[in-house]
């Protein structure tokens, strides 16, 4: 008897983990779709490469048979981790050489001296002279 | 219920969450309007594909198709990087943006800061 409610609490720790890693995921699609640069949505694919595959692997990990699962599993996430943000920086490399309007896109370039308002104002100019 | 029923229900519904979540991302892939949205999605495709791969592995209780879920970790980097590095140019020169007075203007800010 005690040892189905042991497996009980190892079945519901699984399900939270997994409730989360399907909240990453959903999110990340999510941000996928609202962000309208690929820019803001490197940010929201991140989510589901680190937290999503995090979660799935620690819910598949606490319901595992042996410790060779443990082993392959805690492997498959530390490739991850190390690729995904190699990707992102490969993507941004691309992103920053191929679209000519990208340096629009990416505030960093505002003057420091120029006062918020000032800023402002620039874009605002810059994004009518795109539309016209 | 008993366990067994229940870690079915949770993994069979997780693959099929993954799934529908796999084929948005495949559909953001097609109308993605730029070349970066697209290998954004192959990557983002390639984590779901690995998950659902890793649960699979659960529920058939099968241990070497975490192997198959590492390789593909692996493969679909690769992929990516290979796309992405044929569209970076070989002279990394910075490209210059369409309004050409603008840019030398922040040039010089950049130099000034330094």
């Amino acid at each position: 008897m005690r040892k189905m409610t042991l497996e009980w609490i190892r079945f519901w720790i699984t399900a939270v983990c997994f409730f989360g890693a399907a909240a990453a995921f959903l999110a990340e699609v999510a941000g996928v779709w609202r962000f309208g640069y690929v820019m803001n949505r490197m940010h929201a694919a991140g989510i589901g490469d680190t937290l999503g595959i995090f979660l799935i692997s620690l819910g598949l990990a606490v319901s595992a048979f042996s410790f060779a699962d443990i082993l392959k599993l805690v492997l498959m996430v530390f490739f991850l981790w190390l690729s995904s943000p190699t990707c992102t920086h490969f993507l941004g490399q691309v992103e920053y050489f191929t679209n000519r309007k990208a340096m629009k896109e990416i505030p960093v370039r505002k003057i420091s001296d120029t006062s918020e308002t000032e800023q402002n104002s620039e874009r605002k100019e810059e994004k009518k002279e795109d539309e016209s | 219920m008993s366990i067994e029923t229940a870690y079915e229900w949770l993994y069979g519904c997780m693959i099929l969450f993954l799934v529908i979540l796999a084929g948005v991302m495949l559909f953001r892939a097609i109308i993605g309007p730029r070349v970066t949205d697209r290998i954004m999605s192959v990557n983002m495709l390639g984590t779901l594909v690995v998950s659902c791969i890793a649960v699979a592995s659960q529920l058939l209780q099968e241990l070497w198709l975490l192997d198959v879920a590492m390789i593909y970790t692996m493969i679909s980097f690769i992929s990516v990087l290979i796309l992405a590095t044929m569209y970076i140019p070989r002279n990394r020169k910075m490209q210059m943006p369409e309004g050409k007075e603008k840019q030398n203007v922040t040039r010089k800010t950049n130099k000034d800061r330094r």
